[in-house]
């Protein structure tokens, strides 16, 4: 097994003094190459937070994190930007498109900011796989939710990166929409070998991965492989038994 | 979630600002403005404080400014006198306690201690009579004696400073008696600081009529009357007219002051209207900005204006709500204005000592009319520019504030598009039809203005159409890469936006481009008159316009290398109650120095009393060949015959006659100007090397070759226009502002979308590159449209004032890609500081959702 990112005692703490928050607290985690790992956890557990850290979005407190052999902490923002421009894909609940753009436009953006050429053929499998081919030049205003988070998918894989991190990916999507952009990612990590990972609340998107970990109160408490989407929802529900 | 309230409070803070800079700005021109006329007024008050005659008799000529007071100063002035056996007559009646005469005229070029003639060159070098009598002279003697004798004379402090000469010391006089070298025995004051370039010498009567009237001539210029005690100045004005000639004017000494007052409120009247304008014009691009501000802020508060609807606000509180902010933001800026008006107005004073005018100083006038008017100038301005985003504001719908992304349906530009074409065509029809009328003056120059008028609001309509077509033309050249194509999509996704930010440039840019364009076309005409007019290889011209002595002549004569040598002389004459100048010249010699195309006539046959003159004037008072003309002069009234006409060319025109006919109507023995060929084959280097040399000992006097003849008109253009440049670069400084501010509004609009570029990969120097792209689209944008709309405007006012004068038409490339060039300088200054703030932004917060 190889492992596309990771981190080691990460903790982050916000704020100071009185208003001091420990969002995540000493946390070591793997994210294994060709997997789809869902990260779960209550509002508050921190999940998005160990994202963000993972991602380099985030500045970190404590600890280490690694996206494949680069060690972040020590990256400047010109080089992390680099990092995430070529080694990391994004898919965020929301706002994920320039308005500005045309489909394609959007996802060729990390390619076209890098100065890049897209490799034709792959473009054209991950836009057919997304199913957006008479999309292309479309505006994100003249796209349906679904067709925009299809586009971000499309814009992370684009560029083959060593990891594509999906925040609440299906958050603002009705369930159908939400099982075509699950689906699709499912897909990349069953036929490209695609590692992502994957934040979320709703047990039943976590129920698409190959492994679940939980989050609560900046620890990861458990884990779960092969999980579905039933037992995701009792775990959780366990949990906030637990809490309460 | 404090922090990222305390930071929104404090970017609304720093947006607002830049907002309440450009009212400020407008404000403080206005104020300035008043200040600066209104100190200016109070200054010369002192001249209304200094002693006058109870009564004063001067020459009624018709001739403007004859006489005692004021001064013509064109060139071949002369003074009207009076018999010098008028004073004791005038002496002679009941109620005068004491009659002096004087000699108050121009001519009296001061030499400096640096051999240079003191003042500038348009300014007059006047002269005066002392008169011993202290209750009614004018000017004061500070420090020294009275000038007795041919010997003495007494200065003005400013022209004794100049000239750098003291009590004691002898000062070089050129006057147009010849060489003097009197000794300075008095420094006199006018009870007035400062000096607008003319110089005062002060003699003795005698003194006065031999230096500055003509030989033997021992009239005057004017009587100065002091009243007996209990006489009053009305009664005595009457005893005295019943005592004198008809053409003597009798004028008491409180009229003089009323009409002096009158004279410089006039003056001031203009000053005030004219600094105004340019005002107006900052206010009014301040107008786009303050729009721009108040359009994206309701925007972007759209769902807390939404929630205020929703809990029962009316539209009319909501739309008032908007407005009270702009309300308290228009009177901060006025408050602020008025503050800034002080500085203004003490930048205006050193603006215009810059291009040459020293004024006097005096206390800072803050009358109330000034503040009222800056406040209420403040708080219209901004209430109008915002009233439009109230209105929008107003009909928010209280749904909007359940709603995660706003987007207000995007308005149709039809409407805009249909007003711009019809005054797009009002435009082109009263530009034709103004065109159409270059004869009236009047007339064409108000159409023109009233199409200028059409085309820059239909330009402004226009824009957010021609803005999208452009900003892709324009964005074409980056589109290869993706940070090209974002700052090009960004200018274009709000046009009205981008068009409003670039319409605030365009105006200050299309004056500028226009007066350019008149600038260049007024200067080629002049070289082109220069060019195809003057044969002469050199021209001899006085010091301040001022006629000089013969012995020029002689002396130019006698230099080696010169062929024709030439002089001519004028006058000036009134003919139907039209002033213009006599000009006098040698009828042989002329033509092959100064190139007039005859329509009718020759030059060469001009007779005693025979003359010739341009084809406009001809027309304008409807003179036929061999038309005898009545004529009047400074010194009575003669009949001449018109013998040809010659089209004018530029400084050409008037009438001309032959020396004799000058002379017999009483023309003083000097010259305006004197022509010179060089021989053939004669060096024309080492002939102007002699010239200078013979000329050495004639300070008053000045050679000019054809080029710095041009170099010489051009200087006088470049400072006028110059000047006009300064004050309009304050309304090109307000759009820059404007641009800052719309971009900084535009960035914190799409912060979330910076972040998101952010995330997926792009870098801060790419992000600031972006930000900087756009801002220097728009203001190419503005600047092109300016530019555009100055160069047609500026095309037709050069045909307008083609009777004028103004025959050439050239377009200033040099200075119109300078101004291309600073558009794009500036639109990468503007985008400093948005572009760094764009780069800075947090990348979570920026996409982290509400």
């Amino acid at each position: 097994m190889t492992v596309a990112a990771r981190a080691t005692s990460l903790s982050k703490i916000y704020g100071s003094g009185d208003t001091r928050v420990t969002a995540l607290d000493s946390v070591d985690v793997e994210i294994e190459t060709g997997r789809f790992t869902a990260i779960m956890g209550p509002s508050g557990s921190g999940k998005s937070t160990l994202m963000h850290c993972l991602a380099g979005l985030d500045s970190i407190s404590g600890g280490q994190v690694w996206i494949g052999d680069v060690e972040l902490s020590g990256l400047s923002d010109k080089n992390l930007t680099r990092l995430r421009r070529d080694a990391v894909g994004f898919v965020f609940q929301a706002f994920n498109l320039v308005p500005t753009l045309s489909a394609l436009e959007n996802i060729t953006l990390p390619l076209d900011i890098a100065g890049r050429k897209p490799d034709q053929e792959w473009l054209d499998t991950v836009i057919d796989t997304v199913g957006l081919r008479d999309r292309l030049r479309h505006r994100p205003s003249e796209l349906s939710g679904g067709q925009q988070q299809r586009v971000a998918c499309a814009r992370a894989l684009a560029s083959r990166p060593t990891i594509v991190f999906a925040d609440e990916p299906t958050g603002n999507l009705d369930s159908r929409s939400g099982a075509e952009v699950l689906g699709f990612l499912r897909r990349s990590v069953d036929e490209f070998g695609q590692t992502i990972v994957m934040v979320t609340h709703d047990p039943g998107a976590a129920g698409y991965a190959d492994r679940v970990l939980f989050l609560a109160d900046g620890h990861i408490v458990d884990e779960m492989h092969q999980p579905t989407a039933a037992r995701v929802l009792e775990r959780m529900t366990a949990f906030e038994a637990g809490r309460s | 979630m404090f922090r990222a309230a305390l930071r929104s409070l404090l970017q609304h803070k720093l947006r607002l600002s830049l907002t309440l800079l450009a009212v400020v700005v407008g404000v403080a021109f206005v104020a300035g403005t008043y200040i600066f006329t209104d100190s200016l007024k109070r200054s010369f008050d002192a001249l209304f404080d200094a002693p006058q005659p109870d009564v004063l008799v001067t020459v009624d000529t018709g001739f403007g400014n004859a006489g005692g007071g004021g001064g013509g100063g064109a060139a071949g002035d002369q003074a009207a006198t009076l018999p010098g056996s008028l004073v004791a007559k005038v002496g002679g009646v009941d109620g005068v306690a004491a009659a002096y005469g004087i000699v108050a005229t121009d001519g009296a070029l001061v030499i400096g201690k640096d051999g240079k003639v003191v003042g500038q060159d348009g300014p007059p070098a006047r002269a005066t009579t002392w008169i011993p009598d202290d209750t009614i002279r004018s000017v004061s003697l500070a420090s020294g004696a009275a000038p007795v004798g041919p010997g003495q004379v007494a200065l003005l402090e400013a022209t004794a400073t100049a000239a750098g000469v003291g009590i004691g010391d002898t000062v070089r006089l050129d006057t147009p008696g010849g060489r003097v070298d009197p000794q300075v025995v008095g420094i006199v004051t006018r009870g007035i600081s400062g000096s607008d370039g003319s110089t005062l010498v002060v003699f003795d009567l005698p003194t006065a009529q031999r230096l500055m009237l003509g030989k033997g001539n021992t009239g005057v210029t004017a009587i100065s009357v002091k009243a007996d005690p209990g006489v009053s100045q009305d009664a005595l004005a009457a005893s005295i007219t019943t005592a004198l000639p008809k053409d003597a004017k009798v004028e008491t000494g409180s009229q003089r002051k009323a009409d002096i007052a009158d004279r410089l409120s006039t003056a001031f009247q203009f000053v005030n209207v004219f600094l105004l304008t340019f005002a107006f014009i900052a206010l009014f691009v301040a107008i786009f900005l303050i729009f721009n501000t108040f359009s994206m802020l309701v925007a972007q508060r759209t769902r807390e204006l939404a929630l205020l609807r929703a809990v029962g606000a009316s539209r009319g509180q909501v739309r008032r709500s908007v407005l009270v902010e702009a309300a308290v933001l228009g009177l901060l800026a006025a408050v602020l204005g008025v503050i800034g008006g002080i500085a203004v107005s003490q930048g205006l004073r050193l603006l215009l000592k810059a291009f040459g005018a020293d004024l006097p100083s005096g206390p800072l006038v803050i009358e109330p009319r000034t503040i009222t008017v800056s406040l209420v100038v403040g708080l219209l301005v901004t209430l109008v520019s915002a009233y439009v985003p109230a209105r929008r504001a107003g009909i928010v719908p209280p749904v909007a504030a359940m709603r995660d992304e706003i987007n207000l349906p995007p308005r149709s530009l039809l409407i805009r598009t249909v007003i711009g074409a019809v005054l797009l065509a009002l435009a082109v029809v009263s530009a034709q039809l103004g065109l159409a009328s270059t004869e009236d003056a009047t007339r064409a120059s108000q159409l023109v203005g009233l199409s200028a008028l059409c085309a820059l609001i239909a330009v402004i309509s226009l824009a957010p159409m021609v803005g999208r077509g452009v900003l892709l033309v324009m964005g074409a050249p980056f589109s290869g890469s993706a940070i090209g194509r974002l700052a090009r999509e960004n200018g274009r996704r709000n046009p009205r936006r981008t068009a409003a930010t670039a319409s605030a440039l365009a105006i200050g840019l299309a004056l500028m481009t226009a007066i350019g364009v008149i600038a260049a076309s007024t200067k080629a005409s002049v070289a082109a008159v220069i060019d195809t007019t003057i044969g002469a290889d050199y021209v001899v011209f006085g010091a301040k316009f001022q006629p000089f002595s013969p012995d020029v002549l002689a002396a130019v004569t006698d230099t080696p290398g010169t062929s024709t040598v030439t002089f001519v002389r004028q006058v000036p004459i009134k003919v139907q109650g039209d002033q213009s100048l006599l000009t006098g010249v040698e009828p042989e010699a002329f033509p092959s120095v100064v190139d007039l195309t005859m329509q009718l006539g020759s030059i060469s046959s001009l007779g005693l009393g025979d003359t010739i003159v341009d084809d406009k004037t001809a027309a304008a008072l409807g003179l036929k060949l061999g038309a005898t003309v009545p004529a009047t002069f400074v010194n009575g009234k003669s009949t001449l015959v018109l013998r040809g006409i010659y089209t004018a060319a530029g400084p050409y025109t008037g009438w001309i006659t032959g020396i004799p006919t000058l002379m017999s109507i009483g023309a003083r023995e000097l010259d305006s100007a004197v022509y010179v060929k060089v021989a053939e084959g004669a060096d024309p280097a080492a002939v102007r090397a002699s010239l200078d040399q013979e000329l050495a000992r004639f300070p008053s006097v000045t050679v000019q070759d054809q080029a710095s003849l041009k170099d010489q008109i051009n200087g006088q253009f470049d400072r006028v226009f110059g000047f006009i440049y300064a004050l309009l670069a304050l309304a090109v400084i307000v759009a820059f502002i404007g641009i800052v501010n719309t971009l900084a509004l535009s960035v914190h609009e799409r912060r979330r979308e910076v972040g998101l570029l952010r995330a997926v990969g792009t870098s801060r120097p790419q992000i600031r590159r972006m930000v900087v792209l756009e801002a220097v689209m728009i203001s190419v944008f503005g600047a092109a449209l300016g530019v555009t709309l100055g160069l047609v405007y500026g095309a037709l006012l050069q045909k307008v004032l083609e009777p004028q004068g103004i025959t050439r038409l050239a377009v200033p490339t040099g200075q119109i890609g300078w101004f291309l060039a600073l558009s794009v300088v500036g639109g990468m200054l503007a985008a400093l500081w948005p572009a760094f703030t764009a780069s800075r932004l947090d990348v979570l917060r920026a996409i982290a959702s509400e």
